[in-house]
């Protein structure tokens, strides 16, 4: 392996890494504070996506696309707080762990009655590569991969140096405490549903915009994303942000070993990996004994 | 007629195996395996490429179970020691990489152009009376499912394993390793899922690997969830259900001719999910259960 290879396949991994994360972001996010792992962020970013290229065709600009994709999806990760996972607490994770499977599918299958399977694009201006180093940059993963940090970097700050983060954190850390000393849960719960469709949607837009738009596109990046939330340590988004990023990376840079097949597969070995070398994630501390 | 409700016999009591074998993971032990279609997969494919082989169909039926048993054994190794979501992701995840093995690894499978002319069981005895003996076969089956759930459910050790689901901390502090009892309760219900898929693939005579899609598995958790999750009978009913709905979704179309079949397979998927999540938000119990958790 050359290189200029190795490098082209390190920027690759990186955008692919960038996605991960954000996708492991709103996982994780869910994982910690609403406590099970939902199953519907993949078909939230599907919807995030289909919703961009609609916005997209309608108003025709690309960024008024992606901010209505990312005001929809977090409209819809809202609703389905408030209509199906709010009732569940109290209950064993199993119930919202199944109907946010019956969530996903739900989702998927409406836009495919609407809008069918064909696959669908963004508009994107065509753009010469840059060659750095030997590496080919299209400008417009220059654009996914800045973006996409910056909305990691946004969420973790709203996470890390807010108010509103803080009882967040409160509330994942211990729900009868944080409802003891005063933390409104209804202002946090729709804050953390806000966050995670944002999450997603930023995730499924930068899919998109990477590739194609096709239904089963969100499905198929759930189980990195869920990868990244394990390794990264249950109900630790640094983690899941930074494990998502080094799978993309470990996925892309194992190409030529394991060819296209199964990269996917690297980060079910990872999770397996972590699950019995180190359950507590990466980053994480060891779950007690509840 | 009697060629049709043979075969929806035959399927459906395929699909009541499928659900005994997850409502005694699901049901009685409280485990998540979303992984269902996998050890399906394991079995209709072990099932099916040994037949070709020549090896006896009774053979093939058994090595199809204890194959999917011994697949379900590393899994359960690893997850079933740590938190009840962790053996739902690697399971959910084991069933997608289980299809792109298959899908890649054509010397043993033939890729997705699948494996034809899979012997079939009586296929002696004529189209009519040959569907009818598979169709008694496959009911045996699920008549031994259930009385190996019933048997295994009455016994101190059934005891213990619904305890386990009740209460782990419980069964932790009189001394019983909830770990063990959990692993050998994901392998009989792995070996069951595996009986079921050889009984597919020597019913259907061809098998490919879009007919292993993660759908399949929450088509027999919604018949677990319907039918009463943790009563021998409720997979029975449930597995009714679902084939009830299945079949009567393919003629919903002679009713609304304006929905086309692909937009038929959207609606039976959305179905699926609202069912999924009406069941968990109203009715835990199933729909004939009683008693709320």
């Amino acid at each position: 392996m050359s290189a200029a290879v190795g490098l082209n396949l390190a920027v690759a991994g990186l955008i692919q890494g960038l996605l991960i994360a954000l996708a492991g972001l709103a996982v994780s996010l869910c994982f910690a504070v609403a406590r099970f792992p939902n199953a519907a962020t993949g078909d939230f970013m599907t919807f995030a996506a289909y919703a961009g290229v609609a916005a997209q065709a309608w108003t025709g600009s690309l960024l008024a696309g992606a901010a209505s994709a990312v005001l929809l999806t977090a409209g819809l990760a809202v609703a389905s707080y408030v209509l199906v996972f709010r009732n569940f607490r109290g209950r064993s994770l199993v119930a919202p762990l199944i109907a946010s499977i019956g969530l996903a599918f739900l989702l998927r299958s409406v836009l495919t009655f609407f809008v069918g399977f064909d696959q669908h694009s963004f508009h994107v201006p065509i753009a010469r590569a840059i060659v750095f180093a030997g590496a080919r940059v299209r400008p417009i993963d220059l654009w996914l991969a800045g973006t996409s940090a910056v909305t990691l970097l946004a969420v973790l700050a709203v996470l890390f140096l807010t108010p509103i983060g803080r009882r967040m954190r409160a509330v994942a850390d211990n729900p009868e405490l944080a409802r003891a000393s005063g933390i409104r849960a209804r202002t946090v719960m729709l804050t953390l549903w806000t966050l995670i469709g944002a999450c997603s949607a930023v995730g499924g837009v930068m899919l998109g915009l990477q590739t194609v738009v096709v239904p089963e596109m969100g499905w198929n990046l759930l189980l990195p994303a869920f990868a990244a939330a394990v390794l990264g340590g249950v109900g630790n988004p640094t983690g899941a942000v930074l494990a998502g990023i080094a799978l993309g990376l470990v996925q892309a840079l194992s190409t030529p070993l394991v060819g296209f097949t199964y990269q996917t597969a690297i980060s079910f070995i990872l999770l397996i990996a972590t699950l019995v070398l180190r359950p507590q994630g990466l980053l994480g501390r060891a779950e007690p004994v509840r | 007629m009697q060629g049709y409700l043979t075969a929806v016999g035959t399927v459906g009591g395929i699909y009541a195996l499928l659900a005994l074998g997850l409502n005694l993971q699901y049901g009685f032990t409280g485990l998540i395996n979303f992984g269902v279609v996998a050890f399906y997969a394991v079995g209709a494919y072990t099932s099916a490429l040994l037949a070709l082989r020549g090896v006896p169909f009774v053979l093939d039926f058994a090595a199809a179970a204890v194959l999917a048993a011994l697949f379900a054994w590393p899994l359960g190794v690893m997850c079933l020691r740590l938190r009840d979501d962790y053996l739902a992701i690697v399971t959910l995840a084991f069933a997608e990489i289980l299809r792109t093995v298959i899908v890649s690894e054509e010397w043993l499978t033939n890729g997705t152009r699948g494996i034809p002319g899979i012997p079939r069981p009586f296929s002696g005895l004529g189209a009519a009376a040959g569907g009818f003996a598979y169709l008694a076969l496959v009911l045996a089956a699920m008549l031994a499912g259930v009385s190996l759930t019933v048997r295994l459910v009455g016994s101190p050790f059934g005891r213990l394993i619904q305890a386990i689901r009740d209460d782990e901390d419980a069964v932790r502090s009189v001394g019983k390793s909830p770990a063990r009892c959990k692993l050998v309760v994901f392998m009989i219900g792995a070996g069951l899922t595996g009986l079921a898929g050889a009984l597919y693939a020597h019913y259907l005579t061809y098998i490919s690997p879009d007919q292993f899609v993660p759908l399949l598995t929450f088509y027999v958790w919604i018949a677990v969830i319907m039918g009463g999750a943790g009563r021998v009978g409720g997979a029975i009913a449930g597995a009714a259900l679902l084939t009830l709905f299945l079949e009567g979704s393919r003629f919903l179309r002679d009713v609304l001719p304006f929905v086309s079949e692909v937009q038929m397979a959207s609606l039976r998927l959305a179905a699926i999910g609202l069912m999924l999540i009406l069941f968990t938000l109203y009715r835990p119990q199933g729909l004939l259960g009683r008693v709320a958790r």
